[in-house]
């Protein structure tokens, strides 16, 4: 990559572009931290328990905790237990939203965690490993007065995992078990108004089921979504985005063909990098207000996922073209140990995700994570992915520290170069180390920002003033990396400078010192690349 | 007698029937034979109440269902708190509630105060969850609602609702005398102490949910810790109640430590201003019903024990068999399959 722009721009124009860039990085996070709301909400729901009084006639039926229609409900199972009604009777039933309310396409996702409230008593312990089986259904409507349709269901198991804290003597009878919350369902879409759940735990005695799960008082749902107005601030910024990425892109591949060599490796995969980000960009999600798309959170997950697998490559393939030692690489093959831990990491979290997202298109109650064999799947995924992190991150420390000991020996004998030479070597330099800077501020900068929105509260307040931090981490991160590969294909084009303009400017810029201008003139030295050396038989000829 | 002094008698009689009843809607916990609550007319039939609270109950009917399960819960959070005690919280059919031992400035009746209101909140609370409120989170009067509603920004949290309705309903009578009174200004602490004991016990929950499941995109909430907690709360700050009384500083009254040398108490604090009596003795005057006939612990050195709940009156001793439940096989609700089990025990009953 001849004479990019970065090394042939001024320092004032740099620094004017610099500022721009801040600018935008400012609004990025303004847009989040102020007319955003918080990016998601959870909403708990207490399960009322209603009676399954005529079980046998209709065989499908939907227990309405509140409203008209409404179920035959009990307070709690003491009354139960007066009135001789059975376990398998008994049918928890949560309306989603809460009364007067409706959900909206706006929300994206729904998560729900169930949460078990399990009295301590005496004599009816949780046993150890005890499993709950949950007879679950989920339902849909539009209006508040239609048939409930059935979207969902299952027959799913969930391991208890609880504790109890204080002595198990008489005295702390009736106290609670302190249990993990439980992971219950994931959708993809929020395409109904309104959503009825279901959940029966049937005691069969015989196969060991639903028995020793200890005294079970409550069921709980937290319901998690995200808020409609961080949608559509998100919306509106990726809208914004994907022209501004994709109009430079454009410019940028306009710049490389326009060249008389063949582009090269980095700027190729600077160009990918300008695709994965456009793809991350395109506001697809603009489609799941209008239709049932539950496969958009997977849609969602495997695009960043590209994005992030192209970043990671993008880097060690940075380092490498920098490293100055003469060896031919401009080949991808050249970097497979490089990248191959990249590709198999990547591949492993794309696996993991489609075992766990993706069968929830099928299931929503599905979990990977709920049976043992799936524990162990997922966990040997995610260390292999880990293990593959931890190696490219070993092979990228090594290639930044081989460049910088190249670059101190080459800065060492600078001096003894011909100018030509010298100059070359100055805009590598310059440009790699330009590059390593604002990437290490870009990856610090997101490090702190998620540091900071996972240990402070969600949201910041000066008297009337609220400022979100999680919002803002989230529009300001996802701006500055947009920023970013901007200003890659912006100041990594090759320059119009570069080609038939004479030596003598840059000479005159370095020599009169009055504005340090770095050109290079790679084409007329050998450089490190065949295609350097091509390049300049071909001038020379 | 003149009619002077008679005038005069009279309005101490009201004065103090009205300084008698500030915990007297306590008194719903005993009507679950009323039904429901669910028109204007049954508001002002509520015994109990007094009249900001009827029509508090009239604007807000389908809260008072709720405002009476608080009181039933907080009733028999006392009563398990208070079992092993000289006053075990036990109550009266008549009104005041529980006769006039909550109605002096003690520590019972700080207890008393503190936990119904904290009843009540958590009452609220969880109808909001269960969906049979419909205000909740998201109305307006409470405060931290965002305006946009909703489907931009969601709901505030059902505490924040449950908390405010308790103050509005459970404080109302000592606000209407303007808080001037120490006996008032203790209420209102112990009010306020009650749903601290909810609010400074949140669990925070979170669950992550960014790529595959990372901790990206974290969300986060507060749960409310079950009622038992609450109680256990409030009985250690029973345990450790400061004795206040009134001072003016400047021009507003505030309650202070009685003795100095005592720290300041904090918001969590329970305060009272008389000492309890000891409890001992049948007193159906001021309803406290006395430990004769209560079973103590021969063992215990603590308030349980015979030493200290008979008041040194002694104790009976009988052998009695018991029919006991054992070997039981029990479903997670609502069924029980055991043996009996006959056992001899020895039972002591206070004299």
């Amino acid at each position: 990559m001849a004479g990019a722009i970065i090394e042939n721009m001024s320092t004032k124009k740099l620094c004017i572009v610099g500022a721009i860039l801040l600018i935008f990085q400012i609004i990025a996070f303004l847009v989040g931290g102020l007319i955003a709301p918080s990016p998601t909400t959870a909403l708990p729901y207490v399960a009322i328990k209603c009676i399954d009084v005529q079980r046998t006639h209709q065989k499908v039926k939907w227990f309405m905790p509140w409203g008209p229609n409404q179920c035959e409900k009990i307070r709690d199972f003491d009354e139960a237990l007066s009135r001789q009604i059975e376990a398998n009777a008994i049918v928890f039933a949560v309306h989603i939203p809460l009364p007067t309310k409706e959900m909206s396409p706006w929300f994206q996702f729904m998560l729900y965690i169930l949460h078990l409230d399990v009295a301590f008593k005496m004599n009816n312990h949780i046993k150890e490993n005890a499993e709950i089986t949950l007879d679950v259904s989920l339902a849909y409507r539009d209006d508040m007065y239609s048939e409930w349709k059935e979207m969902a269901h299952a027959i799913e198991t969930r391991k208890l995992k609880c504790a109890f804290p204080y002595p198990k003597t008489i005295e702390n009878e009736g106290r609670y078990y302190n249990c993990d919350v439980l992971p219950f369902m994931e959708i993809g879409t929020v395409a109904h108004k309104y959503y009825l759940v279901n959940i029966r735990i049937p005691v069969i005695e015989k196969k060991g089921i639903n028995v020793g799960i200890g005294e079970i008082k409550d069921i709980r749902l937290v319901g998690i979504h995200q808020n409609g107005g961080f949608t559509k601030v998100w919306f509106a910024m990726k809208t914004f985005l994907t022209p501004s990425i994709f109009i430079i892109m454009v410019w940028y591949w306009r710049r490389i063909t326009m060249m008389t060599r063949a582009p090269v490796l980095l700027e190729k995969v600077i160009f990918a990098l300008g695709i994965s980000m456009t793809f991350i960009n395109i506001p697809v999600e603009w489609f799941s207000i209008g239709f049932d798309w539950t496969w958009m959170l997977l849609f969602a997950d495997i695009r960043q996922g590209v994005f992030y697998a192209m970043l990671l490559s993008f880097w060690i393939i940075f380092c490498g073209e920098h490293i100055m030692d003469q060896n031919n690489r401009n080949r991808l093959s050249g970097y497979w140990k490089q990248v191959g831990p990249i590709a198999v990491g990547s591949f492993c979290l794309f696996v993991f995700d489609m075992c766990e997202r993706g069968v929830q298109l099928k299931n929503p109650f599905y979990s990977i994570w709920t049976t043992d064999v799936g524990t162990e799947l997922a966990m040997a995924f995610i260390i292999v992915a880990g293990i593959c992190l931890c190696l490219y991150f070993l092979f990228l420390c090594f290639m930044v520290f081989q460049v910088f000991r190249n670059i101190s020996g080459k800065q060492s004998s600078l001096p003894a170069m011909s100018k030509a030479r010298r100059l070359h070597y100055e805009g590598l330099i310059f440009r790699f180390k330009f590059l390593m800077l604002i990437s290490l501020a870009c990856a610090a900068m997101t490090v702190i920002f998620f540091i900071v929105s996972q240990v402070t509260e969600g949201h910041w307040k000066w008297g009337d003033f609220t400022v979100e931090v999680n919002s803002a981490f989230f529009t300001g991160t996802y701006g500055m990396w947009n920023l970013y590969v901007f200003t890659l294909m912006f100041l990594y084009a090759p320059s119009h400078k570069n080609y038939g303009e004479d030596q003598s400017n840059g000479d005159l810029g370095v020599s009169g010192g009055e504005e340090l201008q770095l050109t290079t003139t790679i084409t007329h030295v050998d450089g490190p690349t065949e295609v350097y050396k091509l390049s300049r038989k071909n001038a020379q000829e | 007698m003149s009619p002077q002094y008679f005038l005069r008698s009279l309005l101490l009689i009201i004065l103090a029937a009205f300084s008698a009843n500030a915990s007297n809607w306590l008194y719903l916990a005993k009507l679950s034979s009323v039904g429901s609550i669910s028109e204007e007319e049954t508001c002002e039939k509520l015994k109990g109440l007094i009249q900001r609270q009827v029509q508090m109950c009239k604007r807000n009917l389908e809260v008072m269902d709720s405002v009476r399960r608080g009181a039933q819960l907080a009733i028999e959070e006392c009563q398990y708190q208070f079992r092993n005690r000289r006053w075990n919280c036990s109550t009266l059919d008549t009104l005041p509630v529980f006769g006039k031992v909550v109605s002096q400035g003690t520590r019972e009746a700080a207890f008393v105060y503190a936990i119904s209101s904290a009843g009540v909140a958590f009452a609220v609370t969880r109808a909001c969850s269960s969906g049979e409120l419909d205000k909740c989170g998201c109305d307006r009067t409470v405060h931290g609602v965002s305006p946009q509603g909703f489907q931009w920004s969601g709901c505030s949290d059902n505490i924040a609702y449950g908390v405010a309705f308790s103050q509005s309903f459970v404080d109302v009578r000592e606000r209407s005398k303007g808080a001037s009174s120490s006996r008032a200004l203790m209420n209102l602490h112990n009010n306020e102490a009650g749903r601290k004991a909810i609010l400074n016990n949140m669990r925070v929950e979170c669950k992550c949910h960014g790529v595959s499941g990372s901790c990206e995109v974290k969300t986060c909430w507060k749960a409310m810790p079950p009622f038992r907690k609450v109680g256990n709360v409030l009985k250690e700050k029973f345990d450790g109640a400061t004795e206040v009384e009134q001072r003016k500083i400047g021009s507003t009254k505030v309650l202070v430590p009685k003795n100095s040398q005592f720290k300041p108490h904090t918001d969590e604090d329970l305060v009272y201003l008389d000492s309890s009596p000891d409890f001992c003795d049948h007193d159906l005057k001021n309803g406290v019903l006395g430990t004769s006939g209560r079973q103590c612990n021969k063992t215990s050195k603590a308030i349980d024990g015979c030493e200290l709940l008979c008041c040194g009156r002694g104790f009976h001793t009988e052998e009695v068999e018991v029919v006991e439940r054992c070997s039981c096989k029990f479903h997670w609700c609502c069924f029980v399959k055991c043996k009996q089990c006959h056992r001899v025990v020895e039972m002591h009953t206070c004299r």
